[in-house]
C-alpha cells in the first residue's frame, strides 16, 4: 500500500509542471521544494540528533556562493557547480561541528547563530571573493541540450525538475540515514545524550556528521537558489531571517517525519505568498514574518510535534 | 594489580575537594561494594571512574591502562560499562532499540545487534517486553533496562549506581540474584548502594568512603564492626 | 593617544546601555533559566516610545522614561503570565524556539506600522557635544550614561535591601530552596520578567536619541546581548555590567584600530571564545 502512495507521489513530483502550466505556480512549486531540501535539510541535524540550529543558512550561503563564484570567475557549469557548493558546505561544518557541539541545547542554537553571523560579516567584507554588499548575478546560463533540445533557461520547467531531483535526492537520503547506524545513534543522542556516550557512541563524531550531512543539502539547495534567482547577496543568504525560516518548516512541520518538512514548506510558502500580496502596500514585504512568528508561538505551545508530526500520531502511520 | 585500580585519586571542584588521595583495586570476578553517607563522593567516584568528569590528580588503571582523562564512550570501548543513579533510558524508543543501540558497539551489523539486545533482554526477564517504550516501563523494569544496556556493550567491568533506589522488598531480593548472576558470567562488578543488608549479602569486599576518602577497605563482616565505619554513619541501622 | 582615551570614553557610555539591556536579560535567566530571544525587542520598544514622545506628545525622550518604564513592566507581566509561562515547563529549546517566533511576530508587527524607514530623534540641547579635558562626548549619550547609571544604582538598592530584590537573589541561586523558605517563586518570577523587560525597554528610551531606529535593531541588539551576558557569566548582575562596558569599549577600540565593519564581528568571535572556555564567563561567576 505504501508503495503505491510512494509511486504515485513521484508520478506527481514529475507531472506537475504539465498539469498545472502557469509560470507563477510552477514558481511556487518550485520554491515549496527548494524550502523542502532546506527542512528536510534542518531536520537531519535538528529531527534525528535534537541538536537546534539556528545558523543553517551559512551552509545555504556557502553553497550559494559556491556555485556563483565557481560559474562567474571559473566557467564552471552550475549543474557541477551545486553538488561542489554542496560539498563545500558539508566541509564547513566539520570545523563548526567540532566547535559549537561542544555546547548543549540551547547554548549550541546561540553558538550557531554567532558562527552565521561572522561568516556574513565576512562575507559582507571580503570584496575581492564575494563582491561584498553588493553581491554577485547571474546574466546568462550556459547553453546545454537535454535530448535534441537546447534548454530554455527562461522558461521555469528545466528548474523545477533540477529542484525536483534535488528534493527526491534529500527524500532519499533522509529515508537511508534513519536505516543507518548513524541514524541510530542520532536517535539516541537526541534522546540522552549522556547516555549515548556511556554505550560507547563518540556523540561528538556522530553529531558531526549528521551536521556535515545536513549542511550538504543546505548548500546544494543554495546552489540552486543562485542558479535559479542568479543573484546572490549576504544578507540574503546568510540572514538570521533565512535560518529562523528553516527552523519554522522543521518545526512547524514536524520533526524526524519523512513528510514534515513538505507540509512545513507548504505552509511556509503559501501563507507567504498570501501574505506578501495582503501586505503589498508596504515597500517591505514582511507580513508572512508576522505570520511565520506567531505560528511558531502556536505550534510550540499547542503542536510540539509539528503539523504532520501530529496528524501521523492521529493516523498511526509511521512517516 | 587487579582488573581496576584507582590510585591517588582527587578532584576539587573550584574549592570543593570531593575525592581526596582516593586508591583501592578491583580483582577480576569480584563484586566490589562501594558505600558511605551521604554527599560521601561515591557518584563522583563512578564520574570520575566512567570518564564524565577527570580527575584533578591520581590515576586509574584498567588492565594497567590509565583511561583517566578519556572520554566516556573511550572507556566504554575499553571495558568499562554504568548505570546511572536515576535512570536515563531513550524514552520514546523501545525496549529493544535501547539495547540494540548499545550493542552496536561490539556487533556493527543491526541483525547481530539485535540478536545480541534480544539475548541479554530475556535474561534481565525483559524479553515480553521488547516492543514496548522505555518510559512506559516501571521502575523496577527500567532499572533492568538500564543494566541490560549497559551488558550490551560486553563490559570487563560493570559500575551500579544505587541499582535498588526506589524498589520493593521482593524487587530488592531478585535485583540482589541479578547482580550475583551477572557476576557469575564473568563481570566484574563495582556497586554503590544505600541498602546496607543487599550490598552487605552480596559483596566480596566493601570499600566505605567518607567526605571523598576511604576510611575502610575489606569484607563485609569485618566492615559492620568497623568503628570508623560506624561512626560515619552515626545512628544508620543495619536494615 | 587620544583617538585611544576618545573611543575609550565612547566605548564606556555606549556600554553603560548595553549594560543595562544585559542586566535585564541575565536577571531574567538567573530566576528563569531561559533564554529570551525578544528582549531585543523590547529594547526597540523603548526606542520607538522615545521617538512617539517626541514626536507626537512633545515631551523630552529622556523625562519620557518615566511613562514608559511602568508600560514596559505592564507589558512584561503580560508576556509571562499569558504567554510564557506555559511555555517554560515545555523546556530551554522550547522556550528559545518560542521567544524566537515572539521575536519574529513583534519586530515585523512594528515593521508593518512603522514601517523600515530609518529614524532618528534630534534634540534642541544636543547639537553641539560636550567637551571635557578636549573629548567629544556627545550630550544624549552623557544624559543616558547618567541616568543608566542612577537607574543601575536603583537596581542595586532593589535587589539588596528590599524583600523582592532578596527573593529574587534567593530564586536565582536555589528556587527550591527559597520555595521551602516561603518565598512566591512564581510572583517572583512575574516580577523578575518584567523588570527584566522594563530594564531593556528603558534602555531603548535613553539610546534613541543616539541611534538609528528601525524594527529589526533587536536582532543586532539581542545577539550582543547574549555576548555581554556569557562574558559576564549568567545571572550575574555585576558580570552583565561589566560585560556590558567591556564589549562597548572593545566595539569602539575595535572600530579604530582594527576596521568598522569588522567590528560587530569581535563581539561574536569573544563570545564562542567564552562560550568554549570559560563558560561560567570571564569572572567565573556564571551558572550554565
Amino acid at each position: 500500500m505504501k508503495k503505491i502512495v510512494i509511486a504515485l507521489a513521484i508520478l506527481l513530483l514529475f507531472t506537475a509542471p504539465l498539469i498545472v502550466t502557469a509560470p507563477f505556480f510552477v514558481h511556487l512549486m518550485i520554491m515549496v521544494l527548494m524550502w523542502t531540501v532546506l527542512g528536510a535539510s534542518w531536520n537531519i541535524l535538528g529531527g534525528f540528533t535534537g541538536q537546534v540550529s539556528f545558523g543553517h543558512a551559512t551552509f545555504l550561503g556557502a553553497g550559494a556562493y559556491t556555485t556563483m563564484i565557481l560559474y562567474l570567475k571559473l566557467g564552471i557549469a552550475p549543474w557541477y557547480g551545486i553538488p561542489i557548493g554542496g560539498l563545500v558546505a558539508a566541509l564547513t561544518a566539520l570545523p563548526i561541528g567540532f566547535i559549537c557541539f561542544r555546547l548543549r541545547g540551547p547554548y549550541f542554537a546561540l553558538s550557531t547563530l554567532a558562527v552565521a553571523e561572522i561568516i556574513r560579516l565576512v562575507a559582507l567584507n571580503w570584496e575581492s571573493l564575494t563582491n561584498g554588499p553588493v553581491g554577485l548575478l547571474i546574466t546568462t546560463l550556459p547553453d546545454v541540450t537535454f535530448g535534441e533540445r537546447l534548454i530554455d533557461w527562461e522558461s521555469k520547467i528545466p528548474f523545477y525538475y533540477i529542484i525536483a531531483i534535488i528534493t527526491l535526492g534529500s527524500i532519499v537520503a533522509t529515508h537511508i540515514m534513519s536505516r543507518t547506524r548513524l541514524g541510530a545513534y542520532s536517535l539516541a543522542i537526541r534522546e540522552d545524550i549522556d547516555s549515548a556516550e556511556a554505550i560507547g557512541i563518540n556523540t561528538v563524531q556522530a553529531r558531526v556528521a549528521a551536521l556535515s550531512l545536513s549542511a550538504f543539502f543546505a548548500g546544494v539547495a543554495g546552489g540552486f537558489y543562485a542558479m535559479y534567482l542568479r543573484y546572490v547577496d549576504p544578507d540574503a543568504v546568510f540572514s538570521i531571517a533565512l535560518s529562523v525560516e528553516m527552523v519554522f518548516i522543521a518545526v512547524v512541520g514536524g520533526l524526524t517525519t519523512v513528510a514534515g518538512p513538505l507540509i512545513g514548506a507548504i505552509i511556509l510558502v503559501v501563507f507567504g505568498e498570501i501574505f506578501r500580496e495582503i501586505f503589498l502596500v508596504h515597500f517591505k514585504l514582511v507580513g508572512h514574518l508576522i505570520f511565520y512568528g506567531l505560528m511558531m508561538m502556536i505550534v510550540i505551545r499547542y503542536l510540539p510535534e509539528g503539523i504532520w508530526g501530529r496528524l501521523r500520531f492521529r493516523f498511526g502511520s509511521k512517516h | 594489580m587487579g582488573l581496576l585500580a584507582v590510585k591517588g585519586l582527587t578532584k576539587y571542584f573550584g574549592g570543593l575537594r570531593a575525592v581526596n588521595n582516593l586508591s583501592f583495586e578491583v580483582q577480576p570476578g569480584e563484586i566490589l561494594g562501594l558505600i558511605g553517607p551521604n554527599g560521601a563522593g561515591k557518584t563522583t567516584v563512578f564520574n570520575l571512574i566512567a570518564g564524565f568528569i577527570h580527575p584533578t590528580r591520581g590515576e586509574i588503571l584498567l588492565d594497567g591502562e590509565n583511561i583517566a582523562g578519556m572520554k566516556p564512550y573511550a572507556v566504554t570501548r575499553k571495558g568499562i560499562a554504568r548505570t546511572f543513579q536515576i535512570v536515563k533510558p531513550f524514552r520514546k524508543l523501545s525496549v529493544l532499540e535501547n539495547v540494540t543501540l548499545a550493542a552496536f558497539l561490539r556487533f556493527p551489523l543491526r541483525g547481530e545487534a539485535e540478536s545480541k539486545a534480544r539475548q541479554v533482554l530475556e535474561k534481565m526477564g525483559l524479553g515480553s517486553k521488547i516492543s514496548a517504550l522505555a518510559v512506559d516501563l516501571t521502575l523496577s523494569e527500567q532499572k533492568r533496562l538500564e543494566i541490560a544496556r549497559a551488558l550490551a556493550t560486553q563490559p570487563k567491568l560493570l559500575l551500579l549506581d544505587e541499582p535498588m533506589g526506589g524498589l520493593n522488598a521482593t524487587e530488592i531480593e531478585q535485583a540482589s540474584i541479578l547482580v550475583r548472576d551477572i557476576c557469575k558470567e564473568g563481570v566484574t562488578i563495582i556497586w554503590v548502594e544505600h541498602v546496607l543488608r543487599a550490598i552487605m549479602n552480596s559483596s566480596n569486599r566493601v570499600v566505605v568512603i567518607n567526605q571523598g576518602e576511604k576510611i575502610a577497605d575489606a569484607p563485609p563482616e569485618q566492615i559492620v564492626e568497623n568503628p570508623d565505619v560506624i561512626a560515619a554513619y552515626l545512628g544508620t541501622k543495619k536494615r | 593617544m587620544e583617538t585611544f582615551v576618545q573611543s575609550l570614553v565612547s566605548g564606556i557610555l555606549t556600554g553603560s546601555l548595553y549594560a543595562m539591556i544585559g542586566v535585564g536579560l541575565t536577571v531574567i535567566f538567573g530566576v528563569m533559566r531561559i533564554i529570551n530571544m525578544a528582549h531585543g525587542d523590547m529594547v526597540m520598544f523603548g526606542m520607538y516610545g522615545a521617538f512617539i514622545s517626541i514626536t507626537f506628545l512633545k515631551i523630552d525622550p529622556f523625562l519620557s522614561i518615566v511613562i514608559w518604564i511602568p508600560i514596559a513592566f505592564l507589558i512584561g507581566v503580560f508576556i509571562y503570565r499569558f504567554l510564557l509561562k506555559n511555555i517554560v515547563p515545555a523546556g530551554e529549546l522550547n522556550t528559545l524556539l518560542y521567544t524566537a517566533g515572539l521575536s519574529l511576530f513583534i519586530a515585523n508587527l512594528v515593521l508593518l506600522i512603522a514601517t523600515g524607514d530609518y529614524r532618528t530623534i534630534k534634540l534642541k540641547y544636543a547639537i553641539m557635544p560636550l567637551r571635557p579635558f578636549g573629548i567629544a562626548v556627545p550630550i544624549p549619550l552623557a544624559i543616558a550614561f547618567g541616568m543608566a547609571i542612577l537607574i543601575t544604582v536603583a537596581l542595586y538598592w532593589l535587589l539588596v535591601r528590599t524583600d523582592t530584590g532578596r527573593a529574587i537573589r534567593a530564586t536565582s541561586q536555589e528556587p527550591e530552596a527559597a520555595a521551602l523558605m516561603g518565598v512566591n517563586v512564581d510572583r517572583t518570577t512575574i516580577i523578575t520578567f518584567a523588570l527584566g523587560t522594563a530594564l531593556a525597554c528603558a534602555a531603548g528610551v535613553l539610546l534613541a536619541p543616539s541611534l538609528y531606529l528601525y524594527p529589526t535593531v533587536g536582532e543586532i541588539l539581542v545577539a550582543k546581548c547574549f555576548v555581554i551576558v556569557v562574558l559576564g557569566g549568567l545571572g550575574s548582575v555585576p558580570g552583565a555590567i561589566a560585560g556590558g562596558l567591556l564589549l562597548g569599549v572593545v566595539e569602539s577600540l575595535g572600530a579604530v584600530y582594527i576596521s568598522v565593519p569588522y567590528k560587530d564581528a569581535i563581539g561574536f568571535v569573544i563570545f564562542l571564545l567564552v562560550l568554549l572556555f570559560r563558560p561560567s564567563g570571564l569572572f567565573g561567576v556564571g551558572k550554565s
